[in-house]
């Protein structure tokens, strides 16, 4: 019985963690690759100012739909907190498998129901077109479309997530190898915990908003029809109650990802663990969930709370600030070697500050008057989530990449996807800040009455394109390094980390011959460095 | 091979019965609603619950059966910490319901709205009463357990089951009630947040009594796995202490 010999059954019915993150890392670039279509069909429409490849605008918004829906709900999260976590949570603290097995493998079916019912989009008459945020009173009166798909997409995935977090939770909590202890976990082990707490509360909160809005509409009751004294405001709040925590689902195990990759190519200690730890994640966490209404500050709230969530939304920038200084100051000193992996980190860095500085005049709800609805905000939360989590996605895949697949992909080939990537990313979106701030409205198909904008429409489609081909890169450098690369070590990049360490690559089922145990000194980020210079070095900075 | 000469444990697991039970949800719930509800096709809409609901109870009674077995070797002692965090997620459910009902209600003029008949008084009164006896029947449930008295545990679960469903049929019966006088869905705010929080709270009843009875039936046949009888009685008394919020809330107040 060979355990590399492929074979389907074991891979569909596998309750491996490994296998089930292989599933989920499937099912979310298959995500990114449709709802990529569905951006670059939406470029291509902006490219002239009136009706391009469509003059249908309920065309323009599916794809819309489609495109925001899938890159949040099918894409991102499971890559972050299913590939990732389920990738790297059990090696990272020497344990065989995550605490359920079998619910962990129910995780990722029902998120490929969830998949599967999204494609549906492409198949039924009536397509939704009510956005990711589906609001109401559209969504739940008027809209053609069938808003029962989208409910039920969100259910379902909503569900595996919650299942998902609670068994991390628990893994992490209780399945730790002798020695691990909560000094010495992995940055990501903590980035993980922190983002499934967040999913375990406020998930459900968005599942009662999408759920009411398909009572709403297909059973008759009243919690958003403002005729029979319901109210659509209490969707919008619900749904952003749930949707800006979930930025930081997003971000906070994307920049985990990318505190290991810069621990392992800058050969240092974490700088100031415990503040990244408890001041940055944890602070994250505390602070995330008072700060949603500043997405609906024009939507019709009291001034009070206004001011209020205008000091907490200005606060929330502390504790993230607090994680990017544990990045530059373990970037301090260190011997950076710019791998492919390393590459992305710094275009994280880079794309995160720009996606961070564009957020903050956001936050006040005076400029925000000014600014809501125009290309300014579809700026500012593409670099700050959709550019810079992918930049770390990516580059998470590609440092992971030898111990995935045993190989090594070829370093030419990553090198190029990034210099494409970093070049596109801000060929396409650079230029929506320029057109939001002059006043370009977001969502708009036919923008008759901004012709102005037109040459930095077609600059910016001219980047997608770039994009593309970045991606199309990434996908050769994967596909090459799977079926031609060189064989890999078991610890190419050197790391210190568990998952390196002590396991083959690609570890066996089982995970470890025996389960590791480590001493008091142990740490994954140990590199020699003597307790005193790492000293002086952090009073230095 | 590496792995064998390093790796215990040469064969990945497998189970069946996590994409079969997706299958089954993604049939009984979305499909069955849409084709319902959306593109009013009751008979595929039946044909798909035909397809779902079997799928769904085959895969639950494999599962559990797998886990008694313990097949894999996993201990199942995990399940203690799980059930809090499960409930602080199902809290929040309720907690998205009950805001909904207070900020219509908060924003209502008046209360209870226009076209609200003469509201039940009894029929909760008794449904609480039934309810927390269940809590402690299950309770005395656990206690045989742990004096390792089968029989004494069996009773005592069947008793709690009972309970839970004279429960759902207090509930059913009140609702035809209230439909009779013509206070359904659509009537007013008031009946939205009614049907809504006595239905999501019912649906949470009537997966108790589901989880109740992946309890007993492989008690019957002599095996029993304490962790999971903790969990399930826990979950019973959340299911408990959220009926305690949705009488005062939505009955009494």
């Amino acid at each position: 019985m060979s355990a590399t010999a492929f074979s389907l059954k074991e891979w569909i019915f596998t309750t491996d963690h490994k296998r089930v993150g292989v599933l989920y890392l499937i099912g979310s670039l298959a995500a990114f690759l449709l709802a990529g279509i569905m951006a670059m069909l939406m470029r291509a429409e902006l490219t002239t100012v009136g009706p391009t490849v469509t003059t249908n605008p309920n065309a323009y918004n599916v794809w819309l739909y489609f495109h925001g829906a899938a890159m949040i709900l099918g894409y991102q999260i499971p890559a972050l907190t299913g590939f990732f976590a389920n990738y790297y949570v059990p090696l990272m603290i020497g344990a065989k498998d995550v605490a359920f097995p079998r619910v962990n493998a129910l995780s990722v079916w029902l998120y490929w129901m969830g998949i599967v019912l999204a494609l549906l989009t492409f198949v039924i008459p009536d397509p939704p077109d009510i956005m990711w945020t589906g609001y109401p009173p559209y969504s739940s009166e008027f809209s053609p479309g069938n808003t029962s798909f989208y409910t039920f997409v969100v259910l379902l995935i909503g569900f595996s997530s919650i299942a998902g977090g609670i068994n991390f939770i628990t893994t992490i909590i209780k399945m730790r190898a002798p020695g691990i202890t909560w000094n010495n976990l992995n940055i990501f082990i903590w980035s993980i915990l922190a983002a499934f707490t967040l999913q375990i509360i406020f998930v459900p909160v968005l599942g009662v908003a999408v759920t009411l809005l398909s009572f709403d509409k297909y059973l008759g009751t009243n919690f958003f029809k403002a005729a029979a004294g319901g109210s659509s405001l209490i969707y919008e709040n619900l749904f952003w109650f749930y949707s800006h925590p979930a930025v930081y689902v997003i971000l906070l195990p994307a920049v985990g990802i990318i505190y290991e990759i810069v621990a392992t190519f800058t050969r240092n200690r974490i700088f100031n663990y415990k503040m990244v730890v408890y001041g940055g994640f944890w602070g994250t966490v505390l602070l995330s969930g008072v700060v949603w209404a500043h997405h609906i500050y024009v939507s019709g709230m009291p001034n009070w709370i206004v001011i209020l969530q205008v000091f907490t939304s200005l606060l929330i920038s502390v504790p993230v600030g607090l994680l990017m200084v544990g990045l530059l100051g373990t970037l301090y000193k260190g011997a950076i070697e710019f791998r492919t992996p390393m590459l992305y980190a710094s275009g994280f860095l880079f794309l995160f500050l720009i996606g961070g500085l564009t957020g903050i005049p956001n936050a006040m709800s005076g400029i925000y008057q000014q600014i809501h609805g125009t290309y300014w905000i579809t700026g500012h939360f593409h670099y700050v989530m959709a550019l810079s989590v992918t930049s770390a996605i990516i580059g998470g895949v590609y440092y992971i990449f030898p111990k995935l697949t045993g190989k090594m992909y070829k370093e030419s080939l990553g090198k190029l996807s990034f210099i494409l990537f970093i070049i596109g990313v801000n060929v396409t979106f650079f230029p929506w800040f320029i057109m939001g701030i002059n006043g370009m409205p977001r969502r708009y198909y036919d923008y008759q009455q901004f012709p102005q904008f037109e040459g930095l429409q077609q600059l910016s489609t001219a980047g997608a394109v770039i994009i593309a081909l970045s991606m199309l890169v990434v996908l050769i450098a994967w596909l090459h390094g799977l079926i031609a690369g060189e064989k890999s070590s078991d610890n190419p990049w050197g790391s210190k980390s568990l998952e390196w360490t002590h396991t083959v690559s690609p570890p066996p089922p089982g995970n470890f011959s025996e389960i590791p145990k480590l001493t008091a000194d142990w740490s994954p980020y140990n590199y020699g460095r003597k307790q005193e210079e790492g000293k002086k070095i952090d009073e230095e900075l | 091979m590496q792995e064998h000469a390093i790796g215990h444990e040469l064969k990945w697991h497998t189970s069946v019965w996590p994409l079969i039970l997706s299958v089954g949800i993604l049939f009984l719930l979305p499909l069955a609603f849409a084709f319902y509800f959306v593109y009013k096709m009751p008979m595929m809409s039946i044909i798909s619950l035909g397809i779902g609901a079997p799928l769904i109870i085959i895969s639950i009674a494999g599962w559990i059966k797998e886990g008694l077995e313990d097949a894999h070797g996993y201990s199942m002692g995990h399940s203690i910490w799980a059930m809090p965090i499960f409930i602080l997620a199902e809290a929040m459910l309720f907690v998205g319901f009950f805001v909904a009902y207070w900020a219509m209600r908060l924003l209502s003029p008046i209360w209870p709205p226009a076209g609200t008949p003469e509201m039940p008084v009894l029929v909760p009164v008794i449904m609480t009463i039934i309810l927390i006896s269940s809590s402690v029947t299950i309770h005395f449930a656990e206690v045989n357990i742990e004096h390792e008295d089968r029989s004494g545990f069996l009773s005592w679960l069947i008793f709690t089951i009972i309970l839970g469903a004279a429960f759902l049929g207090f509930s059913v019966y009140e609702w035809s009630e209230l439909f009779h006088e013509g206070f359904n869905f659509k009537t007013n705010v008031y009946s939205t947040a009614f049907y809504s929080l006595t239905g999501f709270h019912g649906s949470h009843v009537l997966v108790g009594l589901g989880i109740f009875l992946s309890v007993l039936l492989p008690a019957l046949a002599g095996r029993i796995n304490k962790a999971f009888v903790k969990s399930a009685s826990i979950y019973w008394h959340f299911v408990d202490i959220v009926w305690l919020f949705v009488v005062s809330q939505v009955y009494f107040w």
